[in-house]
């Protein structure tokens, strides 16, 4: 059925349920729109559309269906009146010239108010700024430049259904909001782009990834469209972060990234197999000689886990990096095939590369930015692949790399892969929060978190843990509440295990129960011991000094600069001293640069392969498998940590080394050799609090 | 090293042995049929006692340069070098008989005299002076990186100066914030004068007087770098007289040991 | 203050790790004076030879050796170096008693190189070695057996008995207005004493008594008796008694008054000149044996007068110069003289007279040992070879 009606002067003719906006279209004339998108359902927000169509109002043209008989005027002094000035109030809340004008210059509301001719709104500006949101990788959200028109939510609804956006607040405090108001980056939102190529100002816009120009022949949107994960983004979108992925051809044998270096890509192997191994010899930088003997001396040497065992060491039998695969300890090597993504912490969160990666067979991988990877990384299907992979090869190698759950048999693992789920958290998400029930065991596939207890003083950090470590098991065995907050630091990601399969593994396996108890108990106990702080001093505080739990203080009353402490050490470790006798002062000592053996050892946020950690609550051990990349020099917040290079073969290798306390002997070799008296290793509160 | 409480075995064993030494020596050296000699039983008793603590004493140059050889803690070595080294003295004085004899150990016997007294000064010395030094110089920094980190201070202070183009001032002030800071500031920045930047606040806008006081600091952390030299050699400057006339102590006592028991 | 702040990282970070590798110039110039100290004086020791070696002058006695460190020093292995090898060339030293436990070294009691005095001057502490504890090889000794010091614990003079062969009262001699030959004399010491230099002569009887104690035994004659043996005194005494006869025979038969001098009752003449020299002979016998030669001899029996053997030297083992004392007189040192009336009486000095002067100390005489004593037995000294001059004086 047809509706015949009049627009302008012009008879048309259109099919019945066409609006009048089409129908004026579909004759060649034009209306002003603003929230108007022809691939969504019009709502008719903005009211530049309106028409006169004859009745008390004008009429949004865009919902209004065309009627028999119905006279339109789309340019009539009435409506161009109405027009300008809503135009006109729209522009006056703009921030011109907004992003999409200098980026693209074709902001729809600023051309549309060039084309009527306005001139400076007569409206002054709203005075309390709506802010902007850079939290997500891909699109830049001024809120400022947002005329709520609605094209947004629609095209995240409709178009691509994962009904992310909505509106919040009323009237004056109305806004967009990604999920429940969360911020963007944090939000389910996967970055498919179709809300900023929607939007008509530049309230959503590309947010341009300005680092590193990635060698390689640049994908074409279609190719990348092949793949399953891309199916769902927007071509647009993909075109315009075009120059953020690209596609590399290695030949078999080259080296496709080094461990240590530092990157912000990562990779997806398309065709052929590629080796991962750590070249960095597995082994640890040991003090030997000394304890035995009149005359020995002091030398440092790498040894390995068999030749030299440390107490405190773990007897973990692979290294998780960051890949799909864990190495095993004993040879370090694994392999990467067809579909695995490698690099993603280095990508997401900048830690260096944690492995060396080497074409085995010619390959074709594809290695992108942040901002591609995010896309990726939200897109489910990916996730689903990525999900499935770890089940099938990591979960059991992960599980049984802690050397607590070594008893777990083949079937019971099997069991579990179908019924854990992989949970993602951004940065600053709490995974379980002290006091909660507990309802569930993890172990973390990538990403850091913070373990902290809630004090009266302030938080008192237990532990950080990585890549392969495991939380929640003191809640569930005392089938109580959580004793801690566990707050994601990064990009992390988690294996949930539910409460039943949890009590499954417990009750299959007794002696598994047994060892993760004696775990439990001592880490209760150290917890406790820990938590035993004093009344701090003013200065103690500003100084961070009751975060150390052993300091290495020089009573400059009796120091005579002599740098036999600083000798001694070099001596001991090879040429490298980690000692330095700089710092600031307290009273009349001076905290020498080494080693603090901190309470919340930053030094260990971020290791690409997990090899730094605490053994029996004081000491830093740094496990063989250390690639010395340096990041928890950079850490440190007191400049402890030092990089040893040793020569393996014709190449110079690096391993990070701080104050060891020189375990070995009696006593530490900077305290032994100090010839008047004045260098201590004490703990600063029993010290201090002691003569206060 | 403080000379504390915790000296008081070793002051009370170099006593005692002191005082064994005085008796016998009363009692057979003063007796013996040519009177105290070094080369007579005795005397010779006195001169090889009296030489291995001397090369104890200058053992310790050793001992530092190994210090982590487990051969004894290093306090332990600095405290027998104080205490013995001081015994060897009056031990050395009896095997001469109190007598300086021949030229060479008559210089022998001067060496050691300046080598005593001089490190009676150096404890001393070592007993004050690093109190001295941690209360006179708060942002005391090591000395040999001192000229490394007065070449950063001087880049910091030019960078602070640098930084003043985006300040909120008046484009004629800080040329001349510059200027003075060329001229006036710049050419002392190693000796500043004390009343340096006094009369140059008021010729300032307030908004650079922020950057003048992290300049002052910065005099200020030079002047003090100079203190901590002067401090730093009258610590270590003795040491100059002490050891190598030492060395040539032992090495010329050596001879002189040699030198009478073959002839 | 404002802007700048402080962190232990940011102080760390300026300070390069290898500083302390480096030598800046307190421990460069440590080093280059140590090895510059040394070289100076082992060169200056290469360049002056022996002299830095020399402990000190030597005696003048030996300055003639000089340089020549080898004609005393001999190198050997380690032991004691100047042997008594060196010295008995030059010197014998024979041993002070056959009994001595050990024999010191020349060098224990002798020290050389202690600049131009006397060598024979010893300390004290050479002698007290053995005589601090006197220990003898056989039978216990019979000096005393702890000597240390002369003004300390020297045992006091032994001065031994007067042998009483000579009778003598001093008393009498040195009073005033003596009857005399010559008339009244005040005697003085030294009439009758004379120094020989270190001792006192011995009292010689022509010399010191004869003037006033004449062995006139006649007044027919006035030339005494020779002060001599009975045997001689006879003979002459009888030859002049025949001389005179001869010359005189009337005498023979007058008759022999009594004779007081010796208790005789008159006598009828003499019959012939045998019996007249006889009778003569018996009153001079008479006279002498019983009367003159008693005045200061004991007579056991006529003519049987034991020799008198005053001893020439009363302290034996220590020797003592009058000549040397000269400044002092007689009565400082010998106060009993003048009051002695025993011929037992032994005027001698005691120690403590000795030690009125020869006391420790400055303002003091000397009172080491070898000052009164000497070690050396020189009545068993033997003849050196001697050495050339050229050979001990080559350089």
């Amino acid at each position: 059925m047809s509706v015949q009606l009049t627009i302008d002067g012009v008879a048309v003719s259109v099919p019945d349920g066409t609006t009048v906006f089409d129908a004026a279209r579909m004759n060649g004339i034009a209306i002003p729109t603003l929230c108007h998108q022809q691939n969504e359902t019009p709502v008719g927000v903005c009211r530049v559309c309106v028409v006169e169509a004859g009745g008390r109002v004008l009429t949004a043209s865009c919902v209004r269906p065309a009627e028999n008989g119905m006279v339109v005027s789309t340019n009539s002094e009435k409506v161009v009146n109405a027009r300008r000035t809503l135009v006109e109030l729209l522009m006056a809340d703009h921030p011109s010239p907004c992003a999409r004008q200098r980026q693209s210059g074709d902001c729809e509301l600023e051309t549309l108010a060039r084309l009527e001719g306005l001139g400076e709104p007569r409206f002054p500006k709203r005075l309390s700024s709506r802010g902007q949101d850079e939290s997500s990788f891909a699109i830049a959200v001024d809120h400022e430049a947002c005329i709520l028109c609605d094209r947004c939510i629609r095209g995240c609804d409709e178009i691509r259904s994962n009904n992310v956006l909505g509106r919040r607040g009323k009237g004056f405090n109305a806004g967009i909001a990604f999920d429940l108001n969360a911020p963007m980056g944090n939000s389910t939102c996967v970055s498919c782009g179709e809300c900023m190529v929607s939007c008509p100002t530049g309230a959503l816009t590309n947010r341009r990834v300005v680092e590193t120009e990635l060698h390689g022949d640049p994908v074409e949107s279609e190719e990348l469209k092949q793949l399953r994960y891309f199916e769902k983004v927007s071509g647009t979108f993909l075109e315009l972060n075009r120059n953020a992925i690209v596609r590399r051809n290695f030949r078999k044998g080259e080296i496709i990234c080094r461990e240590g270096e530092y990157g912000s890509t990562a990779f997806y192997i398309v065709e052929g197999t590629a080796q991962v191994y750590l070249s960095t010899p597995i082994a640890h930088v040991k003090t030997s000689g000394g304890a035995s003997g009149f005359f020995s001396r002091l030398g440092s040497r790498l040894a390995g886990r068999k030749q030299d065992r440390r107490d405190g060491e773990t007897d973990r039998r692979s290294i998780p990096i960051d890949a799909p695969v864990d190495l095993p300890y004993d040879s370090p090597i694994a392999e990467l095939g067809p579909g695995d993504l490698f690099g993603e912490m280095t990508c997401m969160s900048l830690y260096p590369r944690s492995a060396t990666v080497q074409a085995a067979t010619d390959c074709v991988m594809y290695e992108m930015l942040r901002n591609v990877l995010d896309i990726m990384q939200r897109n489910k299907t990916l996730k689903a692949q990525i999900d499935d992979n770890y089940r099938r090869r990591a979960l059991e190698d992960h599980l049984k790399s802690v050397p607590i759950f070594a008893p777990l048999t083949e079937e019971f693992i099997d069991s579990l892969r179908a019924s854990v789920e992989l949970i993602r958290y951004n940065k600053g998400d709490v995974i379980c929060r002290q006091g909660d029930l507990a309802d569930a065991f993890y172990l973390i596939r990538i990403g850091f978190i913070k373990v902290a207890e809630d004090h009266p003083e302030g938080e008192l950090i237990l532990a950080y843990l990585g890549r392969g470590g495991y939380f929640g098991e003191i809640g569930l065995l005392t089938e109580g509440r959580r004793v801690a907050t566990c707050t994601a630091l990064d990009h992390v990601e988690v294996v949930r295990i539910s409460k039943d399969d949890f009590q499954r593994m417990m009750d299959a396996f007794p002696d598994v129960r047994a060892r993760l108890e004696s775990v439990a108990i001592r880490h209760q106990e150290e917890n406790r011991q820990r938590a035993t702080v004093n009344v701090p001093l003013n200065q103690f505080l500003t100084q961070g000094l009751m975060e150390a739990q052993s300091l290495l203080i020089l009573d400059l009353e009796k120091c005579t600069r002599c740098d036999n402490c600083v000798r001694a050490c070099a001596d001991a470790h090879d040429g490298i001293t980690r000692l330095i006798r700089e710092g600031l002062r307290y009273e009349n000592y001076l905290v020498a640069t080494s080693c603090r053996q901190c309470r919340d050892p930053l030094c260990m946020v971020g290791c690409p392969v997990g090899s730094i950690r605490r053994r029996n609550s004081l000491e830093v051990i740094i496990e063989d498998w250390c690639i010395g990349c340096g990041l928890c020099a950079k850490n440190c917040p007191y400049g402890n940590i030092t990089l040893h290079p040793f020569r393996v073969g014709a190449e110079v290798k690096k391993k990070a080394t701080s104050c060891d306390l020189c375990t070995e002997h009696a006593e530490p070799s900077c305290v032994y050799a100090c010839p008047h008296d004045a260098a201590h290793r004490v703990d600063p509160n029993q010290f201090f609090m002691r003569r206060a | 090293m403080r000379i504390d409480g915790s000296h008081r075995y070793w002051a009370a064993a170099t006593v005692g042995l002191f005082l064994i030494g005085v008796s016998v020596y009363v009692a057979f050296g003063v007796y013996s049929p040519s009177g105290p000699r070094g080369g007579n039983g005795l005397g010779l008793a006195f001169g090889i006692a009296g030489y291995v603590l001397m090369l104890y004493a200058g053992l310790l140059g050793m001992r530092k340069k190994f210090p982590v050889l487990r051969i004894g803690r290093a306090q332990t070595w600095m405290r027998g070098h104080l205490w013995l080294g001081l015994l060897s003295f009056p031990l050395i004085l009896f095997h001469g008989g109190f007598a300086w004899r021949g030229p060479l150990t008559a210089i022998l016997m001067l060496l050691f005299l300046i080598v005593i007294v001089s490190g009676i000064f150096g404890a001393a010395l070592q007993h004050y002076l690093p109190r001295m030094m941690t209360v006179q110089v708060p942002m005391e920094t090591i000395y040999e990186e001192i000229p490394h980190v007065r070449q950063q201070l001087r880049q910091e202070a030019d960078q602070l100066v640098e930084a003043t183009a985006q300040i909120d001032v008046e484009h004629d002030d800080k040329v001349r914030f510059r200027e003075l800071y060329q001229s006036r500031i710049r050419p002392v920045l190693e000796q500043p004068p004390p009343e340096l930047f006094a009369p140059l606040r008021v010729a300032i806008p307030a908004p650079l007087r922020e950057t003048l006081d992290d300049l002052e600091n910065i005099c200020e952390e030079q002047r003090q770098l100079n203190r901590q030299v002067r401090l730093y050699h009258w610590l270590h400057v003795w040491l100059l007289v002490h050891v190598p006339l030492s060395i040539a102590l032992l090495v010329l006592g050596g001879v002189h040991a040699f030198m009478a028991l073959r002839y | 203050m404002a802007g700048r702040t402080r962190t232990t990282k940011k102080l760390a970070q300026r300070i390069d790790l290898n500083y302390f590798k480096r030598l800046y110039p307190i421990p460069r110039w440590r080093r280059i004076l140590s090895i510059a100290l040394v070289a100076l004086g082992l060169v200056w020791l290469l360049l002056a030879r022996e002299r830095p070696y020399n402990a000190g002058p030597l005696a003048h006695s030996h300055a003639l050796l000089g340089r020549n460190c080898t004609a005393c020093h001999t190198a050997a292995a380690f032991g004691k170096k100047v042997t008594d090898q060196a010295c008995v060339p030059c010197h014998d030293g024979p041993i002070h008693q056959k009994k001595q436990t050990f024999t010191p070294a020349c060098t224990d009691c002798h020290v050389e190189h202690q600049g131009s005095f006397r060598l024979a001057a010893t300390l004290d502490t050479a002698c007290t070695q053995c005589h601090a504890d006197l220990k003898v090889k056989t039978s216990p000794t019979v000096f005393a057996p702890r000597v240390t010091s002369f003004a300390g614990d020297h045992p006091a003079f032994k001065l031994g008995t007067d042998p009483g062969t000579v009778k003598l009262n001093h008393e009498v001699h040195l009073k005033k207005d003596l009857r005399s030959p010559r008339g009244l004399v005040q005697l003085k010491c030294a009439d009758c004493h004379r120094s020989a230099g270190d001792f006192m002569a011995p009292v010689d009887y022509e010399k010191n008594c004869a003037e006033c104690h004449p062995l006139l035994f006649d007044k027919r004659f006035e030339e005494p008796a020779p002060h001599k043996k009975p045997e001689i005194v006879l003979d002459y005494v009888t030859k002049r008694f025949t001389d005179y006869i001869a010359r005189h025979p009337e005498e023979v038969h007058m008759a022999d008054p009594a004779d007081p001098r010796i208790m005789r009752p008159p006598l009828r003449p003499a019959r012939d000149a045998a019996e007249w020299i006889a009778r003569r002979v018996s009153d001079t016998e008479m006279l002498l044996w019983r009367k003159s030669c008693k005045e200061c001899h004991p007579v056991p029996k006529p003519r049987e007068i034991p020799l008198a053997a005053i001893p020439a030297r009363w302290m034996q083992h220590a020797w003592f110069s009058h000549d040397a004392h000269q400044m002092l007189t007689c009565a400082e040192c010998h106060p009993k003289a003048a009051t002695s009336r025993e011929t037992s009486d032994v005027l001698l000095p005691t120690i403590e007279t000795c030690r009125r002067c020869h006391r420790s100390g400055a303002d003091s005489a000397e009172s080491r040992c070898f000052e009164c004593h000497v070690y050396h037995d020189w009545s068993k000294e033997k003849r050196p070879d001697g050495r050339s001059i050229s050979d001990a004086t080559r350089q």
